[in-house]
């Protein structure tokens, strides 16, 4: 395996000014992921996952520190190539899926794909997520695991280098919460790309390659998981 | 089809009515400025046209006699091109009815059809010989006249008999009216009639004389200087009056008509447009912060600030194209419908309804500047919202104390629904200056046609009831001795009468001047009531002068200064008199002095050339065919007349309520519609704590008698505004609206905006019907 890092996070902080008090959302962190790894970043809610997601999807801009993708220093980037960046390299998968609600499921996946040159199949990506038969269905007419599927759809067929997922199973129930996940681990495996899961569920890194833990602001743990175990023996 | 803009479309689907309410407005905007506008060049095109191919005069003298050897002399004057003479006398027409007055003007017209004021006709008409005539169209179709009838006018005590061999349009009869006294045309009351200069000549008595001058000049810019060479060289002809092109009555009409078209084509839609902004502001912005999230994604999926924000800008534009279409097709439609609809009140046979591109053009752009100003203020929040923030929910709204609760009895007297009510209204403090502006403008739009009613009709009812109390007004043929006065008092069984002098003169202050008649009464006159602009009764002095308003703004003048009096009567000398009073005068625009001093400096003495005359008696019919007296007007015929004419009136008036009307109801509408989608949560939330759906009804509808009660309020300035600019567009020498300005105009403007905004309200109410509780709460997204 080829293993000259396709993201690298150097010393990156946040801080916000809240009234008097400075929080620390991202305190000098640094890590590295691999093309193709499954990752996982866990850690309680305040831990600053979601702001370390934010900068290396392009949506927001560090204090300190810089994030290098693919050789590519985006936190150098100015709004426009920020925007460029997100059409082109990221996909995204949120927890409540937002997706638009009077587009249909492939309609909001060719909202995504419209953007963008380099794109796959639409009904492909449809296939794959299982919802061939309901893709003419409005968000409204599909169960929360079926609007999440339309999301990790819109995140792929754009054919990204990587998917950032933010608590994808955090709405959903147990089961669901599985499929999505293997889901989730197929895409990683089948098309190769990089996927970076942030959870408060530790289960999640019993199934991922490399698994960041994160308290404060601060890692507390970098573990690479040789043998990760199918999702679907996962528990919580 | 891009994937936003299916999205836009199906929002504009799921809210149709408030899509559907603003382009209504656009459209009704831009079809009145396309239709007005159109109207407008069509009609001045037309005339120009008309007035050209017909050889309009330029200048139309009025005098006692001329010969006909004069006619060269006039012609050498530097300018003129081309001079004709005529004879022109009104005389009563025989009809089958006795009770009815007809009068016509016998006009003559030279061999060939002359030069100047020719005649136009579709059908050829043969040469005119001595027994015949040749009827203007107006006339001929009202009596329904045709070529071949017999028509018999009196004319100096004898019946002569004509034979009709064509009937004919005039360039000088557009708008065909019998003087400046009549109000309106009643073509089947007067008429002209052509008929040969040999004929005209010998009945009159003026073998080889004219009393009428038509004169074309080389460039209109010389009508002044050719006017002023005419009063030096034909003075001893006995000069009446000097007509210059503007003053022409028929030409005069026509262009005040189409100036107010003008100003209405340019107003409404403007305001219009406004108010169709206002609420695709409101429109937006409300969306933009309902579709917070969903901004969040599309940035985070990789759109671009300015493609979300065209996205939201395309609304606006949306609503502008098809409002723009719609507007520009139906304008186009009214414009024909307006054309024809002028057509019949003027007369102007070369009318071409073209489509005049340009405005199209207009109202694009006007359109589209309109949609991109409002649809921006209203999405530019779009361009705040940062895609990481967005995906988290939305902090409720600070809430933060009124300044209203700082005013501490005020606030504690008020109950827990007001309360809530007040600060609603106040929590977004744009919306509400934005809604309160818009309800101001429709507000104050209605309060324009009730003060045009009561103008109007006060125009008449005051003139005729205080300001003029005669019954009838005598014009003699020719100034007498006021001893005449004693042979009519026995034939006028009982009433009063009043000798009076009425002259037409120039009347000037420097290089301001105009043409108007003095009128000479008695002193002690019963008839006429004088008040001053401050509606203080005056009494007419000894010596001195009132004009009216209108005159004392035409010429610049104050009470106290003096103006110059031009005589065109033949060896009287031009005098100076001071004005003592500018006095309120609502029909026509005339001086008054006392009888006495006006024939010791301007005219004869002892000599009269009409009464006024307070009878009860019907004296049009006994007077009418008695020797030397020339005309019967009789206030009761134009009080009929104006009744009339009033009908048309309300109907327009009615269609300007309905405009106001419109604008109110989408203002209403779309503010309560958002105002319950933003509110949904809340509005469930109270639903759950045991409020019906009756009660949330009317908390809402409080709010919205609050905006618009304080609309109003403000409306109330802007539409004293607004009826002060109408008022002063529409004053002229003719007619001047009275500042009839009651609580009652403004009662009836308030309650008709209530009652479109309670309209409004009901039509949201099926929103509220709608609002699943349970629902609501459950969805973090509204």
């Amino acid at each position: 395996m080829d293993r000259t890092p396709q993201i690298k996070v150097e010393n990156l902080s946040k801080f916000y000014q809240m009234g008097e008090v400075q929080v620390k959302a991202l305190d000098d962190v640094s890590f590295e992921i691999y093309e193709g790894e499954f990752v996982a970043i866990l850690g309680p809610s305040g831990s600053g996952k979601s702001t370390l997601l934010n900068i290396m999807g392009g949506m927001d801009l560090p204090t300190a520190g810089r994030v290098i993708v693919a050789d590519e220093e985006i936190t150098k980037y100015n709004d426009a190539k920020l925007t460029a960046y997100r059409r082109e390299k990221v996909g995204f998968v949120f927890q409540f899926y937002n997706l638009m609600a009077n587009l249909t499921a492939r309609e909001n996946v060719e909202l995504a794909v419209e953007i963008c040159k380099d794109t796959m199949d639409i009904d492909e990506v449809l296939e794959q997520v299982g919802l061939s038969e309901r893709k003419d269905h409005f968000p409204s007419q599909l169960s929360g695991g079926e609007q999440q599927r339309v999301a990790i759809a819109r995140a792929v067929a754009k054919n990204p280098l990587l998917i950032l997922c933010d608590e994808p199973t955090g709405a959903l129930d147990y089961s669901t919460g599985i499929l999505i996940l293997s889901l989730l681990r197929n895409i990683n495996k089948n098309l190769n790309k990089t996927v970076v899961v942030i959870t408060h569920n530790m289960a999640v890194g019993d199934m991922a390659d490399r698994v960041i833990k994160m308290r404060s602001g601060k890692i507390t743990e970098i573990k690479e998981n040789p043998d990760p175990i199918p999702p679907e023996r996962i528990e919580w | 089809m891009k994937k936003l803009d299916l999205r836009l479309l199906r929002m504009i689907k799921s809210s149709k009515g408030q899509f559907i309410s603003v382009v209504v407005i656009i459209t009704v905007a831009l079809s009145i400025f396309i239709s007005f506008s159109t109207t407008a060049v069509n009609m001045r095109n037309a005339i120009d046209y008309y007035y050209e191919e017909t050889k309009l005069s330029h200048i139309h003298v009025q005098l006692m006699r001329i010969p006909q050897s004069v006619l060269k002399q006039v012609e050498s004057i530097e300018g003129v091109t081309d001079v004709q003479g005529r004879i022109s006398f009104d005389v009563p027409l025989k009809t089958d009815d006795d009770e009815e007055k007809v009068r016509i003007r016998i006009i003559s017209l030279p061999k060939g059809g002359g030069k100047v004021n020719r005649l136009y006709s579709p059908d050829t008409i043969d040469e005119i010989s001595q027994s015949d005539a040749i009827l203007i169209r107006q006339f001929a179709e009202a009596r329904n006249l045709k070529p071949g009838d017999i028509i018999v006018p009196y004319i100096n005590g004898r019946e002569h008999s004509l034979k009709v061999i064509g009937i004919a349009s005039s360039s000088e009869f557009v708008y065909l009216m019998e003087n400046e006294q009549t109000m309106m045309p009643a073509p089947e009351k007067f008429g002209v009639v052509y008929v040969t200069e040999e004929f005209a000549q010998s009945v009159y008595g003026y073998k080889g004389n004219y009393n009428e001058l038509l004169i074309r000049v080389e460039d209109e810019s010389m009508i002044e200087d050719v006017a002023d060479e005419l009063d030096k060289k034909i003075d001893k002809y006995g000069i009446k009056r000097i007509i210059k092109r503007e003053d022409q009555l028929s030409h005069k009409i026509l262009t005040q008509e189409l100036k107010g078209l003008d100003m209405m084509a340019a107003a409404i839609p403007v305001l219009f447009l406004i108010v169709a902004g206002i609420i695709i502001s409101i429109v937006l912005s409300r969306m933009v912060s309902n579709d917070r999230m969903a901004i969040g994604v599309l940035k985070a999926i990789g759109y671009r600030n300015r493609e979300v924000l065209f996205h939201y800008l395309k609304y606006a534009f949306i609503i502008g194209v098809t409002g723009s279409v719609l507007g520009i097709i139906l304008g186009l439609i009214l414009a024909g419908e307006m054309s024809e609809i002028y057509a019949i009140f003027f007369e102007i046979p070369l009318l071409n309804i073209d489509i005049h591109y340009i405005y199209i053009i207009y109202s694009l752009i006007l359109t589209c500047l309109f949609c991109a100003a409002s649809g921006l203020m209203g999405a530019r929040q779009v361009l705040k919202i940062m895609p990481a923030e967005s995906m988290r929910p939305e902090l409720p709204k600070s809430g933060k104390h009124i300044f209203i609760e700082k005013i501490g009895f005020l606030w504690r007297r008020l109950s827990f629904s007001w309360k809530m009510v007040i600060r609603n209204i106040l929590r977004s403090k744009r919306r509400f200056a934005f809604l309160v502006i818009g309800l101001s403008m429709a507000f104050a739009i209605n309060t324009v046609p009730t003060y045009m009613w009561d103008s109007s009709t006060g125009m008449f009812y005051i003139q005729f009831g205080q300001f003029q109390k005669m019954d009838y007004i005598i014009g003699l043929a020719r100034p007498m001795n006021e001893d005449v006065i004693y042979d009519l008092k026995g034939l006028i069984k009982d009433g009063k009468l009043e000798p009076r002098i009425e002259y037409p003169f120039e009347i000037s202050n420097g290089w301001k001047k105009l043409n108007a008649s003095i009128i000479g009464i008695p002193r002690d006159s019963q008839f006429y009531e004088f008040r001053n602009v401050y509606d203080e009764k005056v009494a007419l002095p000894d010596k001195g002068i009132f004009i009216t308003e209108y005159m004392a703004k035409i010429l610049n003048v104050k009470k106290g200064d003096r103006v110059k009096v031009k005589n065109f009567i033949p060896g009287k000398d031009d005098m100076y008199f001071e004005v003592k009073e500018i006095i309120r005068q609502y029909l026509g625009a005339n001086a008054y002095m006392d009888i006495e001093h006006m024939r010791e400096t301007l005219t004869e003495k002892n000599m009269i050339n009409g009464f006024s005359i307070a009878s009860k008696e019907d004296l049009k019919t006994k007077l009418e065919d008695v020797r030397n007296i020339s005309s019967v007007s009789s206030i009761d015929d134009m009080t009929k007349t104006f009744e009339k004419y009033i009908d048309v009136m309300l109907l327009s008036i009615n269609i300007m309520m309905l405009f106001g009307g419109v604008l109110g109801f989408a203002l209403i509408y779309n503010s309560t519609i958002i105002s319950i989608g933003e509110r949904r949560m809340e509005l469930a939330a109270l639903r759950v704590m045991g409020f019906d759906k009756k009660e949330i009804f009317w908390m809402l509808a409080k709010e919205n008698l609050v905006i618009t009660s304080i609309a109003i309020f403000l409306g109330i300035p802007m539409g004293i505004g607004m009826i002060n600019s109408m008022a002063d567009a529409f004053n002229t020498e003719l007619y001047s609206l009275p500042m009839i300005i009651t609580p009652k105009t403004f009662i009836i403007a308030g309650l008709s905006t209530i009652m479109f905004a309670a309209i409004a309200q009901l039509a949201a109410l099926k929103r509220i019907r709608n609002i699943n509780f349970i629902d609501a709460l459950k969805s973090r997204i509204s």
